[in-house]
C-alpha cells in the first residue's frame, strides 16, 4: 500500500502531501500563539497602574537574538537550495549552522536573560514610612522624591500620568540579595543559599507578608523560616538607585546582573554603592522578576517559554535530518527528502515570524 | 518494540506497492493496538468513547439520586463508592461519600468530570475521530489517510491524556471540581492537584485533535479517488471536513488558556487569570494580581462554541448519510448543504460571547454577539430543512439506524430553537445559569448528536464488522431511548424557566422552602424525581444496545454481499470488513453522493464508482 503525493505534488492542488500538512499545522499555531498575543493585549490594557513593567529587557541582547534567528532563517533556505542542486554536503553543512544558530538563541536565552531575571528582586513595602527610608538608604544622597518618581516614571509610567495613584509603599525597590541577617542578628553572604540551579532561584526568595503569617501559623517551610531571616541585605539595581543614574540617559536593564555580589556592579565602598538592610516586617512583597511578580513577567515567560520550546523542537528535527537515516531516505528518494527539508524550512520560518512579533512587543513597546 | 515494527513495516508499505490485506502476518500488537490503519485506530477511538460515554452517564446517573433525594444515601453503589472513592478533601476532613451519601464535592467533582468526559472524551472522539477515521477515506475512495503514522500518534496522544484524566479520579483530593468550563479564580485556588491532570489531560488532548484535524483536512483535500469532485463528495465528508477546520483553529486558544491556567497554579504568585484583591478563605491570595478571569472565559468560549458544531456536525453528516440511504432518495438541496455548512463553520468562530452575557459587557458587544448568533442560526435552520425535504416522497427502510437518524431531526430542531431565547441578550438574562440552558444544549447534544451517533453504529456495523445487529433489540433500544431522553430532558426546560439554577447539589431542595416568595416552586422541585427516574430508565434502557453490540459481533446475521445496505457511496465498494488498503479494485468516481433511484436506471442506486451509460 503506497499512499499517493506523497513525494510528487497531486495536479490539481498543486501541493505533496506533507506541505498541506504543514500549512495546516501552521495554520493552528497562529490561533494557539495568536491568543497569546491576544492575552498580551488584553492583559497590558488593563493592567493597573504600575504594574505593567516597561522598558526593562536588555534590548541588544534581544536584537543580537533577532538577528541571529533571522541569519538561522537564511541558511536554513541555502540548506535546501544545496539539497536541489544535489549537494548533499553543502546541505549538512548549512543544516549545522541554522542548528548552531538556532542553539546559540536558546543559550543566550535560558543561561543568560532568563536566570539574570531570577536574581533580580523587587520589594514592595508595608508602610510609606518604610518605603521612604529604605529608598532613601538606596539613593546615593538620600530620600528626594523626584530621584524616585524618575525611577518610577520611567519604567511604568512613560506619559507620566499616575504617579499620584500609586502609594509610595507599593513602588518597588529592586536590585539583588547579597546577604541576610538571621534572629541573632548574625550577618550571613548569600552565595552559600544560592547555590541552587537557576530554575528554583526564581522562587528562592518568594515572600509577602500574608503568606509568611499563614505559613508561619501552619508550620510550612519559607526560605525565610528555614534560614530564621530577621533582615535581608540589598544591593540596589545599578545604574538605577546608584548615582550613575543621573549622568546616565539610558534606559534601565534588567539582564545585567548575575545575582551574586561580585557581578553587581562595584564592590562596596568604591564609589558610594549602597547596600540596603531590610527588615522582614517592613517588607510587603519580595518576589524575583519570575511569572509570579506579575501579569507582564507571567505573559513574557509564557510567551518566550512556548516559543524557546518551538525553537528546540526544531533543532531536534534538525539534528534528526542529519543522522545517518536521512543519508538512506535521501538515496533511496530525492524528493522526499527535499520534501522534508522544505516543510522544516517552512516550520522553521514561522517560529522565526513568532520572534520577529516577540521582540517588539516584550522589549521595545 | 511494537512501535518500531509498525514503522517498519509503514516504511515497508511506503516504499513497495503491496496488494490488498499484505499485513496479515503483522504481530497482534502493531496490528491491532499501535496500528497506523485509519479503520483500526477509528475503533480504537470508538471503543474509548463508547467506554467514556458509560461512565460520564454513570456520574450523572449517581448525581441524579442526589438531586431527587438529596442527603439520603445511595442505594449499593453509595456503599461501593465509599470504599472505592475515599478521598478526603484539602482541609476538610469529612470523607467524601459519608455512610453512602454523596457530599457536596463529590457532586462537584462528579459534575465537573460528567461535562468534561462528555464532551472531550466521549463525543468529540465517537463523532469525529472514530467515524471520521474509520469512513472518511473510505468515501473519498483513499487507501489510508495522508500521515497514517500522524494519526497513530494522535490516538495515542490522546489515550495518554484521557489516562491522565481519569486518573485523577484516584488522586488524593479527588479530581477537578469548577466544572466543565474550569471557570477561574474558582478552579485555581481549590486545593487539590486534580485541576493539574485535567489540564495537562487538555494540552494532550489538543495536541491529539491537532494531529487529527490536520490530517483529516489534508487527507480529503489530497487523496481524493480520480473523479472524485469536491461535490461529489459525500455530506458527511464535507461535515468532518468543517469539523477538522474548526478544531484546527478553535482548539488552539483553549491550549493556550490551559497553559496559562496551568502556570497560574503551578507557578507560585502567577495570574493570568486570578484578579487583583482575591481574598481567599478570608485571606488576601498570594499572587500578583492584575489577571483577568474575563481573559479565560473569551478563550474558552473561543473554542467552546466551535467546539458545540463539532459536536454536533459530525452527526448532521451521519444522519444524512443514512436517510440519503433509507429513504432511496438523493439529498434534497445538497450544495445548499454544503454551503450552509461553510458559512456555519465560519460564523461559529464569531458568536463565542452569547455565553457570556452575564460578565457585564457593554450592550454594544453584546448586540454584535446577538446578531452574529440570530445569523448563524439560518445556516442552521437551512440544513435541517434541507434534511426533512428529503424525506419528501422517500419510499422509507425504517431500520434502528433510519429510525434513530429520523429522530434526530425534531430532537436537534428543538435544541436549536430553544437556543435562540439564550442568543438574545434580555432572554438571556432570565434564562442564564439555569436548567434551560441544560435542556437545551443536552437536546443538540443527548437525544441530538448521541441518536446521530447511534444511528452511525446501527448503519456502519454490517460493514465494520460483516454482521448486522439485531433489529428488535435495535427498536427496542431506539423506543426506549427516545421517550426516556424527553423525559429527561423536557422537564428541564419548565425548571429553568422556573428558575432553577444549574450544578445546586441539592437539586434546589434548599430553596424549596420559600415556595411562591423567591425560591422555587413545588412543582419544580417534584420533577427532580421524574427526571431522575427517566435517567436511570435510559441507563436501563442502553443495556439492550450493550448486548446487542457484543452479542451481534459473533452472532449476528451474515451481511449477503459487500453492500447489504445497497448504498452508492463508496464504503459499500470495499470488502467486508476493509482490509489494509481499504479498495481490492481501483477506484475512479463518475456520479454524485446520492444517485438513489435513478430514472431508467436497473436498480434504485448507482454506486459512485459505476460509469455513466
Amino acid at each position: 500500500m503506497e499512499i499517493p503525493y506523497a513525494e510528487k505534488p497531486r495536479e490539481d492542488t498543486g501541493l505533496y502531501n506533507g506541505k498541506a500538512g504543514i500549512w495546516l499545522f501552521l495554520a493552528s499555531e497562529v490561533m494557539l500563539f495568536g491568543a497569546l498575543f491576544s492575552a498580551y493585549v488584553l492583559l497590558r490594557v488593563g493592567a493597573d497602574p504600575g504594574t505593567w513593567s516597561l522598558g526593562l529587557m536588555n534590548k541588544w541582547v534581544g536584537a543580537f537574538n533577532t538577528l541571529i534567528l533571522i541569519a538561522s532563517s537564511v541558511t536554513v533556505v541555502l540548506a535546501w537550495i544545496y539539497l536541489k542542486q544535489d549537494d548533499f554536503a553543502g546541505f549538512r553543512r548549512l543544516q549545522w549552522w541554522t542548528i548552531i544558530f538556532a542553539a546559540a538563541f536558546l543559550v543566550v536565552k535560558w543561561s543568560y536573560e532568563w536566570p539574570a531575571k531570577f536574581t533580580h528582586y523587587d520589594i514592595t513595602f508595608t508602610s510609606n514610612e518604610a518605603a521612604r527610608k529604605h529608598m532613601g538608604a538606596a539613593l546615593p544622597g538620600g530620600f528626594s522624591e523626584e530621584s524616585v518618581k524618575d525611577i518610577w516614571q520611567k519604567r511604568y509610567d512613560p506619559h507620566k500620568k499616575v504617579w499620584d495613584d500609586v502609594e509610595l509603599k507599593d513602588k518597588p525597590l529592586d536590585g539583588h540579595i547579597v546577604g541576610y541577617w538571621d534572629k541573632e542578628g548574625k550577618h550571613h553572604e548569600v552565595g552559600a543559599v544560592l547555590g541552587v540551579p537557576f530554575w528554583s532561584k526564581a522562587w528562592l526568595w518568594r515572600f509577602s507578608q500574608p503568606s509568611e503569617k499563614k505559613a508561619d501559623e501552619a508550620g510550612t517551610p519559607t526560605t525565610f523560616r528555614k534560614y530564621n531571616i530577621a533582615a535581608i541585605e540589598l544591593a540596589p539595581a545599578h545604574g538605577v538607585w546608584d548615582k550613575d543614574r543621573a549622568s546616565s540617559k539610558k534606559p534601565r536593564r534588567v539582564a545585567e546582573g548575575h545575582g551574586s555580589h561580585k557581578h553587581d556592579g562595584d564592590s562596596p565602598g568604591t564609589h558610594g554603592h549602597n547596600t540596603v538592610k531590610i527588615p522582614r516586617e517592613d517588607i510587603q512583597r519580595l518576589t524575583s522578576f519570575d511569572p509570579g511578580h506579575s501579569t507582564f513577567f507571567a505573559t513574557y515567560y509564557t510567551m518566550t517559554g512556548l516559543h524557546a520550546l518551538h525553537v528546540l523542537g526544531g533543532i531536534f528535527v534538525m539534528l534528526y535530518h542529519l543522522l545517518p537515516i536521512s543519508r538512506r531516505v535521501w538515496t533511496e528518494s530525492k524528493d522526499r527528502f527535499a520534501n522534508r527539508i522544505e516543510i522544516t524550512g517552512l516550520f522553521w520560518h514561522f517560529v522565526d515570524l513568532v520572534w520577529i512579533f516577540l521582540f517588539p512587543i516584550l522589549y521595545l513597546l | 518494540m511494537a512501535q518500531t515494527k509498525t514503522k517498519k513495516a509503514d516504511q515497508a508499505a511506503e516504499t513497495h506497492d503491496h496488494g490488498h490485506d499484505d499485513h496479515g502476518d503483522q504481530h497482534f500488537l502493531s496490528k491491532y493496538v499501535f496500528s497506523s490503519d485509519h479503520k483500526i485506530i477509528g475503533i480504537q477511538y470508538g471503543i474509548t468513547g463508547l467506554v467514556f460515554l458509560l461512565i460520564g452517564f454513570c456520574l450523572i446517573a449517581t448525581m441524579r439520586w442526589q438531586m431527587a433525594k438529596p442527603g439520603q444515601p445511595i442505594p449499593v453503589a453509595g456503599k461501593v463508592l465509599e470504599h472505592v472513592y475515599a478521598h478526603e478533601l484539602g482541609g476538610e476532613s469529612k470523607p467524601i461519600f459519608e455512610n453512602g451519601v454523596m457530599s457536596r464535592s463529590a457532586y462537584n467533582q462528579f459534575g465537573a468530570m460528567h461535562g468534561v468526559i462528555m464532551v472531550f472524551l466521549a463525543i468529540v472522539p465517537l463523532g469525529f475521530a472514530a467515524f471520521g477515521n474509520y469512513i472518511v477515506p473510505l468515501q473519498i475512495g483513499a487507501v489510508d489517510m495522508c500521515f497514517p503514522r500522524v494519526n497513530m500518534a494522535s490516538f495515542w496522544c490522546f489515550f495518554v491524556g484521557v489516562v491522565i484524566i481519569a486518573a485523577s479520579f484516584f488522586i488524593p483530593g479527588g479530581p477537578a471540581q469548577a466544572g466543565w468550563t474550569m471557570y477561574p479564580p474558582l478552579s485555581e485556588i481549590i486545593p487539590t492537584n486534580g485541576q493539574i491532570y485535567l489540564l495537562v489531560g487538555f494540552i494532550l488532548l489538543i495536541t491529539s485533535s491537532l494531529l487529527g484535524a490536520v490530517n483529516f483536512i489534508a487527507t480529503i483535500i489530497q487523496l481524493r479517488a480520480p473523479g472524485m469532485t469536491w461535490f461529489r463528495m459525500p455530506f458527511f465528508v464535507w461535515a468532518q471536513f468543517v469539523t477538522a477546520f474548526l478544531l484546527l483553529l478553535a482548539f488552539p486558544p483553549l491550549e493556550a488558556a490551559a497553559i496559562m491556567m496551568l502556570i497560574d497554579i503551578v507557578a507560585p504568585g502567577a495570574s493570568f487569570f486570578s484578579p487583583t484583591g482575591l481574598m481567599v478563605a478570608g485571606a488576601p491570595a498570594d499572587i500578583s494580581g492584575g489577571g483577568s478571569p474575563l481573559l479565560y472565559q473569551h478563550l474558552f468560549w473561543f473554542l467552546g462554541h466551535p467546539e458545540v458544531y463539532v459536536l454536533i456536525l459530525p452527526a448532521i453528516g451521519i444522519v444524512t448519510e443514512i436517510l440519503a440511504n433509507t429513504t432511496r432518495r438523493p439529498i434534497w438541496g445538497y450544495k445548499l448543504m454544503v454551503g450552509s455548512v461553510l458559512v456555519l463553520g465560519f460564523l461559529s468562530f464569531i458568536v463565542w460571547a452569547h455565553h457570556m452575557y452575564m460578565t457585564g459587557m457593554s450592550t454594544k458587544v453584546a448586540t454584535f454577539f446577538q446578531t452574529t448568533t440570530m445569523i448563524i442560526s439560518i445556516p442552521s435552520v437551512i440544513l435541517l430543512t434541507c434534511l426533512f425535504m428529503s424525506l419528501w416522497k422517500g419510499s422509507m427502510r425504517f431500520n434502528t439506524a433510519s429510525m434513530f437518524a429520523l429522530a434526530f431531526l425534531p430532537m436537534f430542531g428543538i435544541g436549536g430553537l430553544t437556543g435562540l431565547p439564550l442568543g438574545f441578550n434580555f432572554t438571556d438574562i432570565h434564562l442564564h445559569d439555569t436548567y434551560y440552558v441544560i435542556a437545551h444544549f443536552h437536546y443538540v447534544v443527548a437525544p441530538g448528536t448521541i441518536f446521530g451517533l447511534l444511528a452511525g453504529i446501527y448503519y456502519w456495523y454490517p460493514k465494520m464488522t460483516g454482521r448486522h445487529m439485531n433489529e428488535f433489540w435495535g427498536k427496542v433500544h431506539f423506543w426506549c431511548s427516545l421517550i426516556f431522553m424527553n423525559l429527561i430532558f423536557m422537564p428541564m426546560f419548565a425548571q429553568g424557566m422556573d428558575g432553577m439554577i444549574r450544578r445546586m447539589s441539592d437539586g434546589g431542595a434548599a430553596y424549596g422552602a420559600a415556595d411562591g416568595v423567591v425560591g422555587l416552586t413545588t412543582t419544580s422541585l417534584a420533577l427532580n424525581q421524574n427526571i431522575s427516574h427517566a435517567a436511570w430508565a435510559l441507563g436501563l434502557a442502553q443495556i439492550p444496545f450493550i448486548i446487542n453490540f457484543f452479542w451481534s459481533l459473533l452472532h449476528g446475521e451474515k451481511v449477503k454481499n459487500d453492500n447489504p445496505v445497497e448504498g452508492t457511496t463508496l464504503e459499500w465498494q470495499t470488502p467486508t470488513p476493509p482490509g489494509h488498503g481499504n479498495f481490492t479494485k481501483k477506484i475512479e468516481v463518475y456520479r454524485d453522493a446520492y444517485e438513489y433511484s435513478v430514472p431508467g436506471a436497473s436498480k434504485d442506486f448507482s454506486p459512485q464508482n459505476e460509469p455513466a451509460k
